[in-house]
């Protein structure tokens, strides 16, 4: 046991319980200055986990086997710590919708954001139930946090017996995985792999740990929430949705698939190939009739969790190292976007409120422009090259199994129908009438700053991403193919 | 004897399990959270017949007593008259139905394909309190505290939420 090893955790926790007491001796028209605090901490935790923490080699694990922190659960916990400064910064700037406690509300973010990185470095099937709930006792709450609009209630609402669900059959998954292997821990369950892959209990077991997992990231069958839920809730907390949420879904079924049931994953391409076409095919079809902005990134975030599984369901490294790219490219991406919705959304978020933006804020136009031709999968920007590598993945394996072409195809054809609706928003913003709101749009230096530093981040991967290749290269060698 | 006291266990969870869901004689919800203490009752039948002594007790004591004390305050708390008012529509009965029964005979049809309980290790560790608590504080320590951290945000959370004054 090597407390030392939490040590990131434990800060971001620390942390939030800091914000919780210095709450309680802070006036009120001072609690924003907690976001400061919050995000400075935050900036601080991240720089340290990238020249001081251990950089995962070799991979240590503690706790009875329970956790690791190898390059994976550290390529996971930046971006999560990365999102979690921005969403804070968002937070901040939303604080006039928040009606009251809004240091509680900077608490939860913090917590939230310290069960994501347990989720990261999850080895063990309690782990990952126990680090699932935490995130999502944090969102039922962040969900519903702007409580006197009804919006906000109902996706809370649904999020909660939603979320139970899918919890109820993550439970019930990993009871039959222990029942036929007697275990819970990943590496021990491995060992025994081909035997238990025999055994229809068990991967019926696992497809149920899958289905649970299904629902963080949004994918199909499970993706009935995310419009209604992206929509209702507070504007950053939807942003984390999107971002953390998401991106430690994809953690844990990595590491459920490649870790913990390598043996099993071999057999399931069909079906991840089939979920990945569907989730795909759902989301942009669904995408181009919506008017609310929120709902339009709902749909799109299913989409999104469509392409990222393309690399899942190659099952081979360069589909995993694809992984890895699209969700930190994905973040930033969605950050810039969400930080322009923050300012400019206030009262709805229907598309008509971006009329005249490019008037309003010439920089707003300018950072939202830019984060849809990167959700698009543009040139030169982050999400191009990002789809450039899942594409190649599933190319690979199609030269083995002729049925990933027509994968191929599908999310082609998906890439296709998003330029209609990613562009819309686009001409929204600079070639529409004008709207009854023309007055400038003021922007506070902390989210100026953030929104250069993310599109900084997204010309950065789109044009050089050697680094962060190696950097995912060396990730994914914790997994086994 | 240990067969009979199984039997009547399990027919006694499933049956009152049925009755919560689907009461042929009453749509009154108190009725339902009382078939579900039974459900509970019996199921902690089933887990001392697996000599798991302490999660008996605590299933009693915790799930019969706390939370259904809880579910019978939220229930009268709410308007039951506009329940007991509200029809079922038929398309969704049936669809719920089906999708039930499909799941079941998947989880039957899997059940008889595999060997259950074939090639298992002994277990470890006894249910007794002594052995659960050694796990809890040797491997399971982690989780443990970690379920600390969930309670805590539970607790902030109901506080914020249900607080009357939005100041």
């Amino acid at each position: 046991m090597n407390p030392a090893m939490l040590s990131l955790e434990l800060a971001v926790i620390g942390l939030a319980l800091a914000v919780l007491l210095i709450d309680l001796w802070t006036l009120h028209e001072f609690k924003h200055r907690l976001g400061y605090l919050a995000a400075a901490g935050l900036l601080v935790i991240l720089v340290a986990s990238l020249c001081c923490a251990s950089t995962g080699e070799p991979p240590a694990t503690g706790f009875s086997g329970m956790f690791v922190q190898d390059g994976l659960a550290l390529f996971f916990k930046r971006i999560f710590l990365a999102a979690g400064v921005l969403v804070v910064l968002m937070g901040v700037e939303f604080r006039d919708r928040i009606p009251m406690g809004l240091g509680e509300f900077f608490t939860i973010i913090l917590m939230e954001l310290a069960g994501m990185m347990f989720a990261a470095s999850a080895n063990d099937f309690v782990m990952v139930y126990v680090a699932m709930e935490m995130m999502s006792v944090s969102f039922y709450i962040l969900i519903s946090f702007q409580r006197s609009r009804s919006y906000s209630l109902e996706a809370g609402v649904k999020y909660l017996i939603l979320s139970a669900l899918s919890a109820g059959l993550l439970v019930f998954g990993i009871a039959l995985i222990f029942g036929t292997s007697g275990r819970t821990n990943f590496a021990v369950v491995a060992a025994e792999g081909t035997r238990l892959a025999q055994n229809k209990l068990f991967c019926l077991g696992a497809l149920l740990v899958l289905l649970g997992l299904a629902f963080k990231i949004s994918a199909v069958p499970m993706q009935m929430w995310a419009p209604d839920v992206y929509q209702g809730a507070p504007t950053p907390v939807t942003a984390f949705l999107a971002i953390g949420s998401k991106a430690a879904g994809f953690v844990l079924v990595l590491r459920v698939l490649f870790v913990a049931a390598p043996a099993l994953a071999l057999h399931w391409g069909k079906l991840f190939t089939w979920a990945a076409a569907l989730t795909i095919l759902y989301g942009n079809l669904c995408a181009i009739p919506q008017r609310s902005l929120k709902r339009l990134l709902g749909y799109s975030s299913i989409a999104n969790a469509g392409y990222i599984l393309l690399g899942v369901a190659a099952l081979n490294p360069p589909g995993s190292v694809a992984v890895l790219y699209y969700l930190a490219g994905y973040a930033f991406t969605l950050a810039v976007i969400f930080i322009v919705l923050c300012l400019v959304a206030r009262d709805s978020d229907d598309i008509a409120v971006l009329a005249g933006l490019n008037r309003r804020s010439p920089l707003l136009a300018l950072a939202l422009t830019l984060g849809m031709i990167s959700l698009a999968g543009i040139p030169p920007l982050a999400g191009f090259f990002g789809k450039l590598l899942l594409f190649k993945a599933v190319l690979e394996q199609a030269a083995v199994h002729r049925s990933y072409l027509w994968l191929a195809l599908v999310a082609i054809a998906g890439v296709v129908i998003s330029y209609y609706y990613y562009f819309g928003v686009i001409r929204a913003v600079y070639w529409s009438e004008e709207g009854p709101e023309m007055t400038p749009i003021a922007v506070s230096a902390p989210l100026k700053v953030s929104m250069g530093v993310c599109i900084a981040a997204m010309f950065y991967l789109g044009l050089c991403p050697d680094a962060v290749l190696s950097a995912a290269a060396k990730a994914v060698q914790a997994l086994r193919f | 004897m240990q067969a009979c006291l199984f039997y009547l266990f399990a027919a006694l969870t499933l049956l009152c399990g049925v009755l919560v869901i689907a009461n042929p004689f009453t749509r009154n919800p108190v009725t339902s959270a009382m078939f579900l203490v039974l459900t509970i009752v019996s199921l902690a039948g089933l887990f001392v017949l697996l000599h798991a002594f302490f999660l008996a007790a605590v299933q009693i004591l915790v799930y019969a007593g706390a939370v259904m004390v809880l579910f019978l305050f939220v229930i009268m708390l709410l308007d039951l008259k506009e329940e007991e008012r509200r029809k079922i529509k038929a398309g969704a009965g049936v669809l719920g139905l089906a999708a039930a029964g499909g799941i079941a005979l998947l989880m039957i049809a899997v059940i008889r394909q595999s060997n259950a309980g074939v090639g298992l290790k002994p277990a470890s560790a006894e249910g007794s309190t002594l052995d659960l608590g050694k796990r809890l504080f040797t491997d399971y320590a982690l989780p443990f505290e970690l379920i600390s951290l969930v309670l805590l945000v539970a607790m902030i959370g109901t506080v914020l939420l249900s607080k009357k004054d939005l100041k």
